[in-house]
């Protein structure tokens, strides 16, 4: 065959996206298809036909599938997950109920509390004891293990979670434990909570562990289902891998024993493609910015990779609060995300002052401007009123957008409260959400220890584009980088990870005293397990290891997560692995602590296949400049002038490589429109991004 | 004398600039020179300036509670002292007492006399935190040449010298080092003295003078972040924005006070205390129009123990509970705290002179705001929450390690009860309100000290029954592995006096403090617990909110299957009958108990 096909899908709220690309550059084709909540595989299978169509390829020249799909997430939010139990050590079945006991809303004396994934009825206990040394208090009493079973087939339990307390030390209750059940109980789904998570701190161990099993048999039916269907309609034998919230991808096998992994694939491959962006064009160092209907998400890529997180929240009760979720305790693409997207709604407070988000029109009814019911003016309303967005190329011409009605809804729930023209009022809207995405970004880079201003933005989503100039105006940064196929950055972004596997053992110590013998077997254990699952799909030369221990100084409540050398750990290591981890703190808290001891307390392994490689397809430079991709001329708002001016539209697929504009300018695309309402020299180079420097003020 | 309640000496506010003050209570439009949108992207501007500076504190501080629960408060100031803006952080002890603290820094340094690169500080109880471990810097900034503004942030601790924080301290000079209204640094220069007599003073120098530096960055980051928008907007200082958000807050707040009938509320708790001498609370709380008045006239007097409360702490609680109750929606500014005015005679628990010892202040202050909300009762039905645990439970161990016998461990936590139900909404297991302070999970606890949890677990029937019912407590077990006895303070309350319920809901259950032993443990002494004792603390329970009678028998048939009520207690609290064999209500024998209901 001589060259590798593979496909990447990823399914969205609104669209399944599909890319196709081979790693020569010669196949890149990208497809758009409208998601079906109810059998979201049909998308996949239906668009995989389209682009390998399209392709003039057929399903035996595919490699691999990489999916990503919001299913799982989906089914934590609607509680629509299996009928859960919990089975933990006598006296802590509340663990779970009592969780941290804080207020993440100080005000809101109606704050809810997350609902736990097993009812109290069903949260059951046993007689053991395990001591946080691995001591055995009380042997496990299997007779009370057995009598939980009559309840257990009783009252119809599909997925069964167990935690018992410390087994992050001491795992052999809780594998003795899972033994019964499984022989007594075969049909129903087990989660051993030392397999997935173990760490320290009850809580957040049971709600992983709980969030886990909850959607375990979902994700062995639909990613099975998914499989045949590839072969069986497609034609694609070739192997189905998982996009994975770290970053990194998985087979099937692994994924559905821990599908909880797989939860924010999505966003997690769109800061994968942001990394591969920068890589391409020289920016080791971007803010990923991407905006879609309701929600807008920030991620810093540091010296080429995005940061990564030990833990997130799901089903947060309030949309972005954090501590209103369910802690899950696995490794994450860290990002904040906001309320504030395309269908974000825009209303006047009882203080008059003007508000968008979170609340959300969603995608139904949406805007105003959709046409489809919607009465309360959004962000996408005010960006069309104020001709950012062409009403008649909207999702390169499917939709038709009412300007007049987004401008009355505008003019009536904002204009008038506020003594506004609809003009002023729109200009309102679209500038307030740019200062919410600009505050959250400086935000989140200030407490990584970063200054947002020196970060080229890198924008998609559907609305990252007609956003981005702004909220670089406001973040003072020079640079922002529009690659071609915003709305399937995702999608292309799975087509860069590797396989990746993470390991985590606690195995706690001192610096200065630690085991390193026994440290060495936890690592050990973990590469060997790791290397057996990597080899399952590359060569053994291939699999590289990443290795982090969890440190902190003695008596601070925070780890900090610290890359630590390869090779055999012992007793000289323990310098090179306090600088290390004192080169981390300093990086996050600005400065370190003299004279404190330091102690790890967990050890982490990634075992990682090697990278894809991905080629995008060049265009040609061609001399006659931009001005055969000119399309004709809008009137757009200009904030600096306070005043609409007709400004050129481009078409962005005539623009040639080394194409030079000037904004302000419009530059339309099917999926996205690129807006520069102000002065900026805008480039575009052989990959056709479209790279915008913005002159200092 | 009572001290101006509330917010802030009037005086000051008026003498800084000569401004027509009047409240005609219509929205106002005062005249500026910025349009409606500049205004709300500039006030948005300034809200995030202030988080952004408690991100930089919260990420270079020393001490991990300030990490850990955003533990502090971050604030910008005009050039009267007035709050403009303030980060969403912190506890309501910190937020509220700092925004009335910065007149004082301004009597003592006025404004114009202040120069680039001045930093001042201050722990004094009586016009910040009511704690003398809380340390509060201020920052004044400057655009070409004119002060134009002050940063300001408040941030516990880790140490400050003297007995630490024992609530039987018996006045202040015990409980550590005292700092009064001080130039840290004058003009750019570290006044050093002020420097070596912190170090020499405090257990863990390296933490409090880290933490120093790291408020000290965060007010820089601040003021760096506001001259660089306000040169954006080509504006000279914030006062007009300040004028404006000021005004428009204070306008939302009076139309939330304007909405409670105008009369006199009253009510009255009464806690545990200490020795067997409850303390009472008692408060009046007078709407007149858009005016709202709470005055603790009648409360107990000052202690000659660490629980009394400094006024500025008392208003801090008080304001909080208010807001939560009429105006959570309101942001948190000079403008919410004018038309509100809090008082507490001089000398009684809720003012205390000084030199009183108030290290244990929350032991006290936490109990304000179920106080006020239950005076409320009657006007704001829909809209009060009833009391709760309220005053967050801290254990204290305190002995000598095992093995050779003169090492010894000292540890804390913090734990919650429930929280009061309301109009609609059942009361939270085991959730900190007012505080909002985070637990601890028993694998911590037990990798940190010599302890073993037995249990931790949900306190069956310890929510107050109601229409709807006040949220349950916990019960925890614990011994202590080292073999030799061990010295407990349990700073506990309400054990002898429950929360009270609302609106024919009834108390929940009080909270209790026992031993396996033949002495028994006693709350806030310090009690000796014999090795291999099994300690047993029960939390307090929420009350519960509108006659049981009235709960919806599904809501109880719920609360059975749950184990959160008992069966028993259904059918004596609720007059619910509940099947348990095929989890049903008996609908025949409910209505025979429940006449009027179901």
């Amino acid at each position: 065959m001589g060259r590798t096909l593979r496909l990447g899908s990823d399914i969205g709220g609104t669209f399944t996206d599909l890319v196709l690309a081979s790693d020569d550059g010669r196949t890149f084709e990208i497809g758009k298809v409208l998601t079906t909540p109810d059998a979201p595989d049909d998308a996949v299978v239906v668009g995989a036909g389209q682009v390998m169509a399209a392709a003039g390829v057929t399903g035996d020249a595919v490699a691999h599938v990489i999916h990503g799909t919001t299913l799982f997430t989906n089914a934590l939010i609607e509680r629509k997950g299996a009928r859960t139990a919990l089975i933990t050590t006598r006296g802590f079945r509340d663990a779970l109920e009592i969780a941290r006991e804080h207020r993440y809303d100080m005000y809101d004396l109606r704050m809810k509390r997350p609902v736990p994934l097993a009812p109290r009825h069903l949260r059951l206990e046993v007689d053991e004891r395990v001591l946080v040394d691995g001591t055995v208090l009380k042997p496990l009493d299997e007779a009370s293990v057995h009598a939980l079973i009559p309840q257990l087939k009783a009252e119809g339990v599909e997925a069964i979670g167990i935690t018992l307390l410390h087994s992050y030390v001491n795992d052999a209750h809780e594998r003795r434990v899972a033994e019964i059940i499984a022989a007594a109980l075969p049909g129903v789904a087990i989660t051993v909570s030392s397999d997935l998570v173990p760490e320290i701190r009850e809580y957040d161990r049971t709600s992983t562990t709980l969030a886990n099993v909850y959607v375990k048999r979902i994700a062995e039916r639909y990613l099975g289902r998914l499989q045949d269907r590839l072969v069986k309609e497609q034609g694609i034998e070739g192997a189905l891998y998982v996009m994975q919230s770290n970053g990194g991808v998985s087979r099937i096998e692994e994924a559905t024993r821990y599908p909880v992994r797989l939860v924010e694939s999505g966003p997690a491959a769109g800061a994968l493609a942001a990394a591969y962006y920068g890589a391409l064009t020289g920016h080791l160092d971007l803010l990923s910015f991407d905006m879609g209907g309701t929600t807008a998400k920030a991620c810093i890529i540091d010296k080429g990779e995005p940061l990564i997180a030990p833990e997130f929240e799901v089903a947060r009760e309030y949309q972005f609060k954090k501590g209103s979720g369910l802690p899950v305790k696995v490794s994450v693409i860290e990002m904040i995300e906001i309320g504030t997207g395309g269908g974000s709604i825009a209303r006047v407070d009882g203080l008059r002052r003007l508000q968008v988000g979170p609340q959300s029109a969603g995608a139904k009814p949406g805007p105003v401007a959709y046409g489809q019911g919607g009465t309360e003016p959004t962000v996408t309303d005010a960006d069309l009123a104020l001709g950012y967005l062409d009403p008649g190329f909207f999702l390169g011409g499917r939709m038709s957008l009412d300007v007049g009605g987004a401008k009355r809804a505008i003019a009536a729930k904002v204009g008038e409260p506020l003594g506004l023209d609809a003009t002023a009022a729109a200009w309102g809207i679209h500038q307030l959400a740019n200062e919410a995405m600009a505050s959250a970004a400086r935000i989140h880079a200030i407490e990584r220890g970063k200054d947002a201003a020196r970060f080229p933005i890198f924008a998609f989503g559907g609305a990252g584009p007609v956003h981005a100039y702004g909220v670089a105006r406001i973040l003072r940064s020079s640079r922002v980088i529009y690659p071609l196929g915003a709305g399937v950055m995702s999608a292309i972004g799975m087509l860069t990870a590797p396989l990746a596997f993470d390991f985590v053992k606690t195995f706690p110590g001192s610096l200065d005293a630690m085991d390193w013998a026994g440290a060495m077997r936890v690592i050990d254990g973990m590469e060997s397990e790791g290397r057996s699952i990597i080899a399952k799909s590359v060569a053994a030369e291939d699999i590289r290891f990443q290795r982090f221990a969890d440190m902190r100084y003695r008596k601070q409540g925070y780890d900090v997560r610290v890359p630590i050398p390869a090779g055999r750990l012992d007793t000289q290591s323990g310098a090179e692995i306090k600088a290390r981890f004192e080169e981390v703190f300093e990086r996050l808290y600005g400065h370190v602590i003299p004279n404190t001891p330091i102690d790890i307390l967990s050890w982490r392994v990634i075992a990682l296949g090697p990278k894809p490689e991905l080629t995008l397809p060049t265009i040609k430079a061609a001399r006659g400049g931009a001005k055969e991709a000119l399309k004709g001329h809008r009137a757009v708002y200009i904030p600096g002038e306070r005043a609409f001016r007709e400004v050129p539209v481009y078409d962005r697929y005539r623009l040639s490589a080394g194409a030079e504009l000037q904004g302000p300018a419009i530059v339309e695309e099917r999926e996205s429109t690129v807006v520069i309402n102000g002065p900026g020299t805008i480039r575009t180079d052989e990959w056709s991004n479209l790279v915008v420097d913005i002159p200092k003020t | 004398m009572e001290q101006p309640g509330g917010g802030y000496p009037e005086d000051l506010t008026q003498s800084a600039i000569c401004q027509d003050n009047s409240q005609d209570n219509e929205p106002l439009t005062v005249p500026m020179p910025i349009d409606q949108i500049t205004l709300d992207i500039l006030w948005s501007r300034l809200i995030a300036t202030v988080n952004e500076q408690a991100a930089a504190l919260i990420r270079t501080s020393f001490t991990a509670i300030v990490r850990d629960s955003g533990d502090l408060a971050a604030a910008v100031f005009d050039r009267r002292g007035r709050m403009v803006a303030q980060s969403v952080t912190g506890t309501p002890g910190h937020i509220n007492p700092m925004a009335t603290g910065m007149v004082h820094f301004l009597e003592r340094f006025p404004i114009d006399t202040l120069r680039p690169g001045d930093v001042l500080i201050t722990n004094d109880p009586w016009m910040t935190a009511s704690q003398i471990n809380d340390l509060t810097i201020a920052t004044p900034v400057f655009k070409d040449g004119r002060a134009i503004a002050l940063f300001a942030n408040c941030c516990h601790a880790l140490d400050i010298g003297g007995r630490g924080l024992a609530a039987d301290s018996r006045s202040v000079y015990e409980e550590g080092l005292y700092l009064p209204l001080l130039k840290l640094v004058d003009a750019g220069k570290p006044v050093e003295p002020i420097f070596d007599i912190i170090r020499a003073n405090v257990r863990t120098p390296e933490e409090v003078i880290g933490d120093i530096h790291s408020q000290i960055i965060a007010n820089e980051v601040g003021a760096e972040q506001l001259l660089s928008f306000l040169d954006e907007f080509g504006l000279p200082d914030i006062e007009g924005l300040a004028d404006e958000i000021i005004d428009r807050t204070e306008a939302a707040m009076r139309a939330a006070i304007r909405d409670i009938p105008n009369g006199d509320y009253r009510s009255e708790m009464t806690i545990d205390g200490f020795d067997d001498t409850p303390i009472l609370i008692k408060c009046c709380v007078r709407i007149r129009g858009d005016d709202l008045e709470v005055d603790y006239a009648g409360s107990s007097g000052q202690v000659p123990l660490g629980v009394n409360v400094a006024l500025n702490y008392t208003q801090g609680y008080t304001t909080y509970g208010i807001k939560c109750a009429i105006s959570p929606e309101v942001p948190n500014n000079a403008g919410s705290f004018r038309p509100v005015r809090i008082t507490a005679p001089e000398g009684s628990i809720l003012n205390a002179v000084h030199p009183a010892a108030v290290g244990g202040r929350h032991l006290v202050g936490h109990f304000c705001p179920s106080t006020v909300m239950m005076a409320l009762a009657d006007a704001l039905p829909e809209k009060v929450q009833a009391p709760g645990f309220d005053g967050i439970w801290n254990s204290q161990l305190e002995g000598e390690l095992g093995g050779d016998g003169h090492k010894r461990f000292a540890y804390i936590w913090f734990s919650a009860g429930g929280t009061g139900a309301m109009h609609g909404k059942d009361g939270l297991s085991a959730v900190a309100y007012p505080s909002g302070i985070a637990g601890f999970p028993a694998e911590v606890i037990e990798a940190s000290s010599p302890i073993i949890m037995h249990k931790r677990e949900l306190r069956q029937d310890s929510g107050g029954p109601g229409q709807w019912r006040g949220g349950l407590s916990q019960v925890m077990e614990y011994s202590i592995t080292t073999g030799k006895p061990v010295y407990l303070q349990s700073f506990y309350e309400r054990t002898k006096y429950p929360a009270p319920g609302l609106k024919g809901g009834s108390p929940g259950v009080a909270g209790r403090l026992s031993a396996n032993q033949e002495k028994q443990p006693i709350p806030k002494i310090t009690s000796q617990i014999e090795p291999g004792a099994v300690v047993r603390i029960e939390l307090p329970g929420g009350g519960g909110f509108g006659p049981a009678g009235e709960r919806d028998p599904a809501a109880v048939l719920a609360d059975v299957r749950g184990g959160y009520v008992s069966k028993e207690a259904a059918e004596r609290d609720y007059g619910v009958v509940i099947d348990t064999a095929r989890w049903v209500v008996d609908e025949a024998a409910t209505r025979a108990r429940r006449p009027a209901g179901a």
